[in-house]
């Protein structure tokens, strides 16, 4: 160390995540966002501990699972914080068992979504030509489906052919994953243009690179932090989806979702304010803290991007 | 401007899309059962001969792909069918006819409030940006953005009606009987019965229009020619809202366009909520039903509606921003 001039110099070098965490941790807001979306994870890995109940329990003399009594409609008391629903569930560990729902549709859904995109933007954005042509025309076309309305066909269909519903949040994901992939491909091409046109895509492909190794090695990369915010905004409309589906009826209901109790309580409104009130708070809970952090994230990752 | 080259070419990939749904639908509605079973179910005394013989008078006892090709030569003489049971089998296209004016009415009063609220909102906050006036907004937005409509319905729904004894009613366009009219007339009682459904709405869709002026704003006011508009020594509120806002509304055209188009699929939610007779009902009722001439008619109108707004949206971009031209 002797022999250089400038001791001073000598700074550790700052990484690009490391400097986005220092602009994501200023953000009191980004910050609200990760904690809020951190609290509803934990309540879904823990939920067999933190629910009293098991997840669609009708109480019954012979259950030793279920124990208690046929109540349904009850209000809110000790033995039921939030109250029970119409099938006399248990409305605080529906709600409890609803995150786990929550997350495995909206990072599924997400998934499927984001792969289509990631695909399709890059192979739009990369190949230029015919290829961006032909897939933009394809993004128009899935951008001009009712896609709503297709989902509650295919639901309809599903159930035809399993009349227990099971297997339908599969599906569900499945479908919005592959109808949402069109709005994030169109943003994800125009960044793989911008990267593509800077000098060391050309200098890779002058040394012999494949299309593959630029592709992924070197133009992905450059592209991750719009993936990680789209990703994130994504999961939080997938959510969104799902409960107007379960709350049309179309939703799988061996599985307890929060759009489902919506679905339960809409026909005793004026009876029973709880079944709907709490797994609301906590839907748009979730949701919003997956906005916060997405919003958040792009004000970290990429700062130009701040309005 | 070569419209008519533009118009061609749209025509000549949209025509394929529309068919490919409607034989998508067709072919997938086909599947979720049989409607003469359902129509049938615990009458015993319906035999199955009689039961063939209704499949027949609804065509559903040829090939799928006849019944499609057999739809499509009605569709193009302006015909969508009759139903099978909705309305008591009355024509598809009266059904919708019917519910389309209780949605358009609900949608484009809430389109038409949103806007007057959110463009005066996102450009007092782009104005001040990063004051807490502009916080508030943009906080208040995400909070928009986040809460589902059924949500917000349900809960107006609780405050406003069931809870306070009846400020409005639950849901429905009118009363059921005139006795009920509460300031006497027809009118008021469903001026009176669109109130709830109307804010709701219009809440709900609030958040990214204002979100998308403030931002469009804000793109605007960096712009060179604001500069030399402010250097020229024009007043303040003459830069904003002569210079500013009117090339900053050119984004919200996009959206009003995207709205159009998708004005009718948004409906199932929030006409359940509110009870509303309108298209989205129609068609949750249909699926439930599985009357398909009336599933089919809906997605016709819905993409209809929507490949042409897209169409109109484009030209009306090209008409009012000279640079961009239809391709």
């Amino acid at each position: 160390m002797a022999s250089r001039e400038n001791p001073t110099q000598q700074r550790e070098g700052v990484g690009q995540w490391a400097l986005a965490w220092r602009r994501f941790k200023k953000n009191p807001a980004a910050i609200a966002g990760l904690i809020i979306v951190g609290f509803f994870a934990f309540l879904a890995a823990f939920d067999r501990l933190v629910a009293p109940y098991p997840p669609n329990c009708v109480p019954t003399p012979f259950n030793p699972f279920c124990t208690g009594q046929y109540s349904p409609l009850q209000p809110p008391s000790l033995a039921h914080p939030f109250g029970t629903d119409s099938n006399s569930y248990d409305v605080y560990s529906q709600v409890i068992y609803g995150c786990r729902a929550a997350f495995y549709i909206g990072f599924g859904a997400t998934a499927v979504a984001m792969i289509v995109s990631v695909l399709i933007g890059l192979a739009a954005g990369y190949f230029g030509g015919n290829t961006d042509n032909l897939l933009m025309r394809l993004t128009e076309v899935f951008l001009v489906l009712p896609f709503f309305l297709i989902l509650l066909l295919f639901l309809k269909v599903l159930y035809y052919f399993s009349n227990t519903g099971a297997g339908g949040l599969e599906i569900e994901i499945l479908i919005i994953g592959l109808f949402s992939w069109p709005g994030n491909a169109r943003i994800l091409r125009s960044e793989v243009l911008r990267v593509r046109g800077l000098e060391f895509i050309e200098a890779s492909r002058q040394i012999g690179a494949s299309a593959n190794r630029i592709l992924f090695r070197h133009i992905l990369p450059n592209v991750l932090h719009v993936l990680i915010v789209l990703t994130t905004l994504q999961i939080a409309a997938s959510v969104l989806i799902e409960a107007g589906v379960s709350f049309l009826g179309f939703g799988d209901q061996t599985v307890a979702t929060w759009g489902l109790e919506f679905y339960y309580g809409f026909n005793y409104i004026s009876d029973a304010w709880w079944v709907e009130t709490f797994p609301g708070i906590f839907l748009t809970l979730l949701v919003m803290g997956f906005n916060l952090l997405g919003n958040g994230l792009r004000d970290a990752l990429d700062p130009r991007l701040r309005e | 401007m070569s419209m008519t080259k533009y118009l061609i070419r749209r025509a000549l990939y949209l025509v394929p899309v529309f068919f490919g749904i409607t034989f998508l639908v067709f072919s997938i509605e086909r599947l979720a059962g049989d409607p003469v079973k359902l129509l049938t179910a615990g009458q015993t005394r319906v035999t199955e001969e009689q039961r063939q013989l209704l499949r027949q008078y609804f065509g559903l006892d040829k090939p799928v792909y006849q019944q499609y090709l057999l739809w499509l030569s009605e569709l193009f003489t302006g015909n969508l069918g009759y139903a099978y049971t909705t309305g008591g089998g009355a024509p598809v296209s009266t059904l919708i006819g019917q519910r389309a004016v209780a949605t358009l009415e609900l949608q484009l009063l809430g389109l038409a409030f949103s806007l007057l609220i959110a463009i005066p909102i996102g450009v007092m906050s782009a104005k001040r940006r990063y004051s807490k006036l502009d916080l508030a907004v943009t906080n208040t937005s995400l909070v928009g953005t986040s809460i589902p409509i059924f949500f917000l319905g349900i809960m107006a729904i609780l405050v406003l009606s069931a809870k306070t004894g009846g400020l409005f009613p639950y849901g429905g366009l009118e009363s059921i009987s005139p006795n009920q009219y509460p300031y006497g007339s027809a009118i008021l009682d469903q001026l009176w019965h669109l109130v709830l459904p109307t804010s709701v709405y219009t809440f709900a869709i609030l958040a990214p229009v204002v979100l998308l002026v403030r931002s469009s704003m804000l793109e605007v006011l960096r712009q060179d020619f604001i500069l030399a508009a402010r250097a020229s020594g024009l007043k303040e509120s003459t830069v904003i809202y002569k210079h500013g806002l009117r090339n900053a509304l050119l984004p919200l055209l996009t959206y009003v366009g995207l709205y159009f188009g998708g004005l009718l699929t948004g409906a199932p939610i929030t006409e359940t909520v509110f009870n509303w007779p309108g298209v989205g009902r129609l068609f949750v009722q249909a699926i439930n039903n599985l009357d398909f001439p009336v599933i089919q008619g809906v997605v016709v109108v819905i993409t209809l509606m929507t490949l042409v707004a897209n169409v109109i949206t484009d030209i009306a971009y090209a008409y009012i921003d000279p640079r961009i031209r239809l391709e």
